[in-house]
C-alpha cells in the first residue's frame, strides 16, 4: 500500500484525492493547504491529516509519494522538498516558471529511484493517444504543416484578484492554459527549432494575455501554428484541435474526433484511402473509477504503476515538463519583442 | 410532491425562507416514469462529437426552439424531463409556470449542479468566492440576509455539509412552483464525492432533499457497481442510480460486464441513460440492449425532432411490452 499525501487541495488536488483514493493500492495520509475552510473539512470528513506546511508534512508523514497541485510558483519549492524527502512526485502542468527551475529539479532528482511525473493530461486522451501511435508510425510520411487550436471559456470577465491573473505566480493563459497545446505540439511532433511571430492579446484580463498566437518552425522545413484563446466563450469547456499534414497524408483530431485521410491505401487495420472518421465512443476505454474524464484516471493510474513497478514515466516524466517549459520560454522571450494587443 | 409548509422540518429557520417551495399539484409518484426525456441535445454536449455539439448549440440557441421540441415530446406522450442545473433551464421553467393547463401532467427531474460553470467560477474567483457567488448569486438583499441567518452557522462552522445545502438550495430556486419528481446529483459531483468517500454528504444530500422537497434524491454517475455498493453500505435503501448503460460498453467504468453483474444483483433501481452511445449504437439494437437487461424500468434519452422522438418512444414501449 503506498502512502499518499496532496499538497495543494484545490479543484485539480480534489479531483486526484477523489481519483487514487479508490486506487486498491493506494491510501492518503495527509494534505496540505493554506485555506482553512479546505483544512477544516479534509481532516473532518476525509479523515487524514490536514497541514498548513508541506515542509512540516513532509517531514511529519514521510509519504510514499506527494501530488503537487499548487500555484505554478510555488511548483520548485513543492517538489525540491518531495525530492529531499524521497518522495515519488507528481507535479501539475506546467512544470515550472522557467527552465532554470526546472533543469534544478532534474539534477536533484537525477540518481534517486524516484518517479516523476507532470500532469499534461491531454497525452492520455483516448484520441490523443491514438494520434501519438499514428505519429510514431509516420502513417503520414513526411510532416510540411500543422496548427494546434485551443480555445476554452475560463476567463470570461475582468480579472479578479487571484494567482491565475499574475504572472509572476505562473497566471495568463501562455503558463496556465496554452501550456497542454505547447506539450501536445511536443509530444505529437516535438519542440521547435524557432518560434517566431509571438503575439500575446489582452481580451479580459488587465496583468496578463488571454489569448497567445505563435509560429513554430522546425529544421527541415516543417512550420506550424499555435493559436490559444482562454476567453472563448462560444466553447463549454476548453478543447485541443491539432490538424496535421503529411505527404500522404492529413490527420484532425479533438478530445472527441479522430479524422484521418489518406491519399493512397494506408497498411493500417480498419483504415481505407479517403477519410476515415472515429468518434469518442469507439476510442474510449473505459477506467477503474471515472471522475471528470477517462483521461485524468489514465494519467494517476500510470503513475502509481510506474511507482509499483519501479519503471520510470515514459509519457510525462519532469525531461518531458522541462522541454514544455522551454518552449513556452522561446515564446515568452519572442512574445516580449512584439506588441502587446490591448483590445480594450 | 413536495410542500415545504408542512414537511420542512427545517425548523425556525423555515420561517425566514422568503420563497419558499409551494406544493404542486399532488399526485401519486411513487413510481419512476418508464420514459424521461432528457436535454443534453439543447445545451451543447454531445460525447461524439464537438462539430455535432456546436451544431446543436446553433440549432437550440432560442428557448422557443427547446420548447418546440419539449411539446413534441410532451404530446407523443413523455411527460417527464430531466433538466440539469443550466442557466438557460431557468427560460424553461418560467414558461412551464405560464402554461400550467398545457403542462397540467409535467413531472421534472432536476440533476444539479451544472458543474461548469462552478468549474470556470472556480477559476476566476477561487473556492470560496465562487461558493459566495452562487449561493447569494440574482438573491435580493432580503433574501441574500435570510440566507446568511440560515447558513450562519455553516459559514462560522465552515461545514461542507451545510454549503452543500446551501447550494442545493440555491439550484433548485429555478424550479420553485413545478411539479418534481425526483432530484439528481449530477454525475460529476456524485463521482467526485463517491472518490473523497463522504458518506455523510451522500445521506445528508438524501435526506435534505426528502425533507425539503419531499422527494427522492437519486445520483447519476459513470461508476454504477461502485456508487451502488457505496449507497447500500451507506444505509440508503433501494438507490435510484442513473448510469450509462449501452451495448458497446461506451462510459459503463469499470467495465461493461461489473456494470450488468450489479444490475442482476443488486437491489437499487437503474436508470439507463447515454442508451446510444451517442450515435454508436443503432436504435432498434441499443433499446433491444436495454431490454434485455434485468431490472431497468426506465430509460433517458434526448431527440431532436418528433419523428425521432416517436420512433425511440414506440421501440422502447413495444420492446418492453414483448417482455
Amino acid at each position: 500500500m503506498l502512502r499518499g499525501t496532496i499538497v495543494g487541495f484545490g479543484r485539480m488536488g480534489i479531483t486526484h484525492y477523489s481519483i487514487l483514493n479508490r486506487h486498491p493500492q493506494v491510501k492518503f495520509v495527509a494534505v496540505c493547504d493554506s485555506s482553512g475552510f479546505v483544512r477544516y473539512n479534509a481532516a473532518k470528513y476525509l479523515g487524514v491529516e490536514a497541514y498548513d506546511d508541506y515542509h512540516k508534512m513532509f517531514r511529519e508523514v514521510k509519504p510514499d509519494f506527494t501530488i503537487a497541485a499548487v500555484p505554478t510558483a510555488m511548483h520548485m519549492d513543492v517538489v525540491k522538498t518531495a525530492i529531499l524527502n524521497d518522495a515519488h512526485v507528481f507535479v501539475e502542468k506546467p512544470f515550472t516558471l522557467n527552465p532554470v527551475q526546472g533543469n534544478e529539479l532534474l539534477n536533484l532528482i537525477k540518481g534517486k529511484d524516484l518517479i516523476h511525473q507532470v500532469g499534461y493530461v491531454v497525452r492520455f486522451s483516448d484520441v490523443f493517444r491514438k494520434v501519438k501511435e499514428f505519429m510514431d508510425r509516420k502513417v503520414l510520411g513526411e510532416l510540411y504543416k500543422f496548427k494546434l487550436e485551443m480555445n476554452g471559456p475560463t476567463v470570461l470577465h475582468g480579472a479578479k484578484k487571484s494567482w491565475r491573473s499574475n504572472r509572476n505566480e505562473g497566471g495568463g493563459c501562455l503558463y496556465d492554459f496554452a501550456s497542454h497545446g505547447i506539450d501536445l505540439i511536443n509530444y505529437l511532433i516535438g519542440p521547435p527549432d524557432t518560434v517566431v511571430g509571438t503575439v500575446f492579446q489582452r481580451i479580459f484580463s488587465k496583468d496578463v494575455e488571454d489569448a497567445v498566437i505563435s509560429t513554430f518552425i522546425y529544421k527541415g522545413g516543417l512550420c506550424g501554428n499555435l493559436s490559444v484563446n482562454w476567453s472563448d466563450s462560444s466553447y463549454r469547456k476548453p478543447d485541443n484541435c491539432f490538424e496535421v499534414l503529411g505527404k500522404k497524408g492529413k490527420i484532425i483530431a479533438d478530445l472527441r474526433t479522430l479524422k484521418v485521410f489518406f491519399g493512397q491505401k494506408p497498411d493500417i487495420e480498419g483504415y481505407t484511402q479517403g477519410w476515415n472518421i472515429k468518434y469518442f465512443p469507439s476510442l474510449a476505454k473505459p477506467v477503474r473509477f471515472f471522475v471528470r474524464g477517462f483521461e485524468f484516471t489514465r494519467q494517476l493510474d500510470y503513475f502509481i504503476d510506474c511507482i509499483l513497478n519501479n519503471k520510470p514515466s515514459e509519457i510525462c516524466s519532469f525531461d518531458d515538463g522541462l522541454k514544455t517549459d522551454t518552449v513556452i520560454e522561446q515564446i515568452r522571450e519572442n512574445g516580449t519583442r512584439d506588441i502587446i494587443n490591448k483590445t480594450n | 410532491m413536495y410542500n415545504v409548509q408542512t414537511q420542512s422540518p427545517v425548523g425556525n429557520d423555515m420561517k425566514l425562507q422568503v420563497e419558499p417551495f409551494r406544493p404542486a399539484v399532488e399526485k401519486d409518484y411513487t413510481a419512476l416514469d418508464k420514459i424521461i426525456f432528457g436535454d443534453n441535445q439543447f445545451f451543447g454536449i454531445n460525447h461524439m462529437s464537438n462539430e455535432k455539439a456546436q451544431s446543436q448549440a446553433i440549432r437550440f440557441k432560442d428557448s422557443e426552439t427547446i420548447i418546440k421540441v419539449i411539446d413534441n415530446a410532451y404530446q407523443a406522450g413523455i411527460h417527464a424531463f430531466m433538466f440539469n442545473t443550466h442557466d438557460r433551464v431557468k427560460a424553461l421553467c418560467e414558461h412551464f409556470r405560464s402554461h400550467p393547463d398545457k403542462y397540467s401532467d409535467l413531472r421534472l427531474y432536476p440533476s444539479l449542479p451544472y458543474a461548469h460553470k462552478y468549474a470556470n467560477a472556480v477559476n476566476e474567483s477561487g473556492m470560496l468566492g465562487a461558493l459566495n457567488e452562487f449561493i447569494f448569486s440574482g438573491r435580493t438583499t432580503k433574501e441574500a440576509i435570510s440566507t446568511i441567518i440560515k447558513g450562519g452557522k455553516s459559514i462560522i462552522k465552515k461545514d461542507m455539509i451545510e454549503v452543500m445545502k446551501l447550494l442545493v438550495d440555491a439550484e433548485m430556486r429555478m424550479f420553485r412552483d413545478l411539479p418534481i419528481k425526483a432530484v439528481f446529483l449530477q454525475n460529476i459531483i456524485t463521482d467526485l464525492l463517491l472518490g473523497l468517500g463522504v458518506r455523510d454528504v451522500f445521506t445528508e444530500f438524501v435526506s435534505h432533499i426528502k425533507k425539503k422537497y419531499g422527494v427522492e434524491a437519486a445520483f447519476n454517475t459513470a461508476n454504477m457497481p461502485v456508487l451502488v455498493d457505496y449507497l447500500l453500505d451507506c444505509g440508503i435503501d433501494n438507490p435510484i442510480v442513473c448510469a450509462s448503460i449501452n451495448k458497446v460498453g461506451f462510459s459503463m467504468c469499470p467495465n461493461q460486464a461489473e456494470c450488468e453483474k450489479a444490475l442482476a444483483e443488486k437491489p437499487f433501481r437503474p436508470i439507463a441513460m447515454a442508451i446510444f452511445a451517442s450515435g454508436a449504437v443503432p436504435a432498434k439494437e441499443a433499446i433491444e440492449y436495454i431490454c434485455n437487461l434485468p431490472n431497468i424500468r426506465t430509460i433517458i434519452f434526448g431527440a431532436s425532432s418528433r419523428e425521432h422522438i416517436v420512433d425511440t418512444m414506440n421501440m422502447i414501449n413495444s420492446c418492453w411490452k414483448e417482455k
